[in-house]
């Protein structure tokens, strides 16, 4: 039996917890949130105990073996090495950190306090990813040779509005597109080169937009559109290879769309469409990273996966800053994994 | 009115010579070709002259012509009918270098007649839509832009670079660069480009290109014009449009007006049933002629579009952004 202590209870945090509440080999230790009104009812639901801190939470708690981070951007660090150092293994949401130092001196410690560190690239469980690359894998389409994808919705509205503070959060680029620079990884191997362009610097609205060009050490040249300028959230992706090609839009995959007729209090009308599966791949993220605890093995992500999406990501704010398109090829060797 | 078409290397030729035989008062009065079976077939299906020489044909009684040749060999042919004084509508690209746009640009204006480069892309009633939605300002500043003109390859003279000037940067840059010039009434001032030459085994050409751009009036954008489009898939390719502005955005898919169809013979492929742009744009352009008055699409427009593409192969070539110095026109 695992006995998990979820650190926040934002979006991420809340499903994770039910996640985990729903899993037999899984004992919920307690939720942690600073905010009592949204951390109590969750917990309540879920029957485990609430907490207003981590400290309280793991001075109160008889046993954790896992602490799984769910906060923003900015605390990922603190919480991890704490986490680290009382021995326990770590789940850290996306993106690991801010900074490249930050997540190495991350990765190293967990390594030295011998814990495991599991990063939510959850892109990597999701069904029609997964099946992607196992057509791309099985060259049902031949050699890829571009790639588009599409990433995004309204603009988030969470605690202090941190998605706000590109300081904090790393806006679209470290946050949310990350996913697709993982999973375009994971199929097509190593970026050399990336050129961006966003809407950083140019408006002050509240809306982010940005446009991604990724040049692959294979060849691949691949476009990541990532949006937080539109309204309902939607993903995407075009794969075109010598043989065929492979598309995917959300919207038009969604098996299941309910639209209210209007009602008095101005809410409906709006069509909200959905694609069931009997698990979540949040759910099937997490019984991974549990298994790979039990069974001693590599998991699907590493935490060198981790680190080397954010250095694409990075790379991308640091070509919008610069204007000049930023290259990868000497990085290789950072990260390792723990 | 009497037009000659120079050339069925192009495709567009074939839609050109029917959007002539559709409109009233028009005739397409003769066509010349370097290759004569190609040219003689053309013209038996179009029931009119073949001529041997472009010579022959401009002395002949027309007052206009369209030249379809292939993309290096538009110099050659657009300033022979300046030269005889009938006014050219000229398959883009214009011309394969920005110095033979120039010369082709000069030659129209010395002996004025009209240049206009055919992009008929400006004449697809979507794109004509979003444009007076963009102009009713709902969108607020417009942002950023996001383009794709993506197709199949076309192989035979379009993957010789002697004769195409390059591959797909070259055929499909300039389509979608001139809507967003006309769409934002600004210039492309710097271009980045990766460029891939990966898709067609045989023959190496430039197949897959992603083009980002920075506009002189801050907007950004980006277009992949590769001609990723697989041999089976159900259309020719595709040209859409994402609009990023400060109050919304607009989604453009210029063809989407289709039905899918299911065959046992042809698998799926979709049946196009909007308008006809062509048709549109010879229309237009036969009546710049009747008028006498400048065209809509000017061959300045079909030389900036070119610097765009000339710009992305620079850029590609040396892995750095590409600053657009104005040629003269």
């Amino acid at each position: 039996m695992h006995h998990v202590l979820v650190v926040g209870a934002g979006t991420m945090g809340s499903v994770h917890a039910r996640s985990f509440a729903r899993m037999e080999n899984v004992k919920l230790a307690g939720i942690v949130d600073i905010r009592a009104n949204i951390v109590g009812p969750l917990a309540e639901s879920l029957q485990t105990q609430a907490f207003a801190s981590y400290e309280e939470a793991m001075a109160a708690l008889e046993r954790v073996d896992i602490v799984d981070i769910c906060l923003p951007t900015d605390l990922h660090k603190t919480y991890v090495l704490k986490a680290a150092a009382a021995g326990k293994h770590v789940i850290c949401e996306k993106p690991l950190a801010g900074n490249l130092a930050d997540a190495q001196e991350m990765i190293d410690f967990c390594r030295e306090r011998n814990v495991k560190l599991f990063v939510g690239h959850v892109l990597r469980f999701f069904p029609e990813y997964v099946q992607a690359k196992r057509l791309v894998d099985s060259g049902a389409i031949g050699e890829v040779a571009m790639v588009n994808t599409f990433r995004g919705g309204i603009f988030p509205t969470a605690w202090k509005d941190w998605y706000a503070d590109v300081k904090i959060s790393g806006g679209l680029i470290l946050d949310m597109i990350i996913h697709d620079f993982d999973f375009l990884r994971w199929c097509f191997g190593e970026v050399e080169r990336v050129y961006a362009k966003s809407m950083i610097g140019r408006t002050f609205a509240r809306m982010e937009y940005a446009l991604v060009s990724l040049r692959f050490a294979n060849g691949v040249i691949a476009h990541i559109e990532g949006s937080w300028a539109h309204q309902g959230f939607s993903m995407k992706f075009e794969l075109a290879g010598k043989k065929g090609v492979i598309d995917y839009d959300s919207r038009a995959a969604s098996p299941v769309v309910s639209t209210l007729r209007k009602q008095e209090a101005g809410q409906g009308g709006v069509a909200v469409p959905e694609s069931p599966l009997r698990e979540s791949p949040y759910f099937l993220e997490l019984q991974h990273f549990l298994a790979a605890i039990e069974r001693e093995t590599e998991p699907l992500v590493t935490p060198e996966d981790a680190y080397k999406a954010m250095e694409i990501a990075l790379a991308a704010l640091k070509s919008i800053e610069t204007g000049k398109p930023v290259s990868l090829a000497h990085s290789a060797g950072k990260g390792g994994d723990c | 009115m009497k037009v000659g078409i120079i050339s069925f290397a192009h495709m567009h030729a074939h839609s050109y010579a029917q959007a002539i035989q559709e409109l009233e008062g028009v005739e397409l009065a003769g066509i010349y070709d370097d290759d004569p079976e190609r040219g003689q077939k053309a013209a038996a299906r179009y029931q009119t002259t073949f001529y041997s020489s472009y010579q022959e044909l401009l002395a002949s009684e027309i007052d206009a012509v369209i030249v379809t040749s292939e993309n290096a060999s538009h110099r050659e042919h657009v300033v022979a009918c300046a030269a005889a004084g009938k006014h050219v509508l000229c398959e883009k690209p214009l011309a394969t270098t920005a110095e033979d746009a120039e010369a082709m640009i000069q030659a129209c204006r010395e002996h004025q007649v009209i240049l206009q480069t055919a992009f008929p892309v400006r004449y697809n009633t979507a794109i004509l839509r979003a444009k007076a939605y963009m102009e009713e300002g709902k969108l607020g500043r417009i942002i950023a832009m996001k383009g794709t003109n993506r197709g199949k390859n076309p192989g035979g003279w379009f993957v010789d670079p002697q004769k195409s000037g390059g591959g797909a940067v070259i055929d499909h840059t300039v389509h979608v660069v001139d809507i967003m010039r006309w769409f934002l009434g600004a210039e492309v001032a710097e271009v980045y480009a990766e460029v891939g030459y990966q898709l067609a085994s045989e023959i190496p050409i430039d197949d897959c290109g992603l083009i980002t751009m920075e506009f002189n009036n801050g907007v950004f954008a980006t277009l992949d014009c590769s001609w990723s489009r697989n041999q089976s898939y159900p259309t020719w390719g595709d040209v859409t449009l994402e609009i990023v502005g400060t109050d919304g955005t607009l989604k453009i898919d210029a063809f989407a007006q289709k039905l899918d169809v299911y065959s046992n013979d042809s698998g799926h492929i979709y049946a196009y049933w909007g308008d006809d742009m062509d048709q549109q744009l010879v229309h237009d352009f036969l009546d710049s002629v009747r008028k006498n008055e400048q065209p809509k699409i000017t061959g300045e427009d079909g030389l900036r579009a070119l610097e765009v593409a000339l710009a992305a192969y620079q850029s590609a070539r040396e892995l750095e952004p590409v600053r657009i110095e104005k040629s003269q026109a």
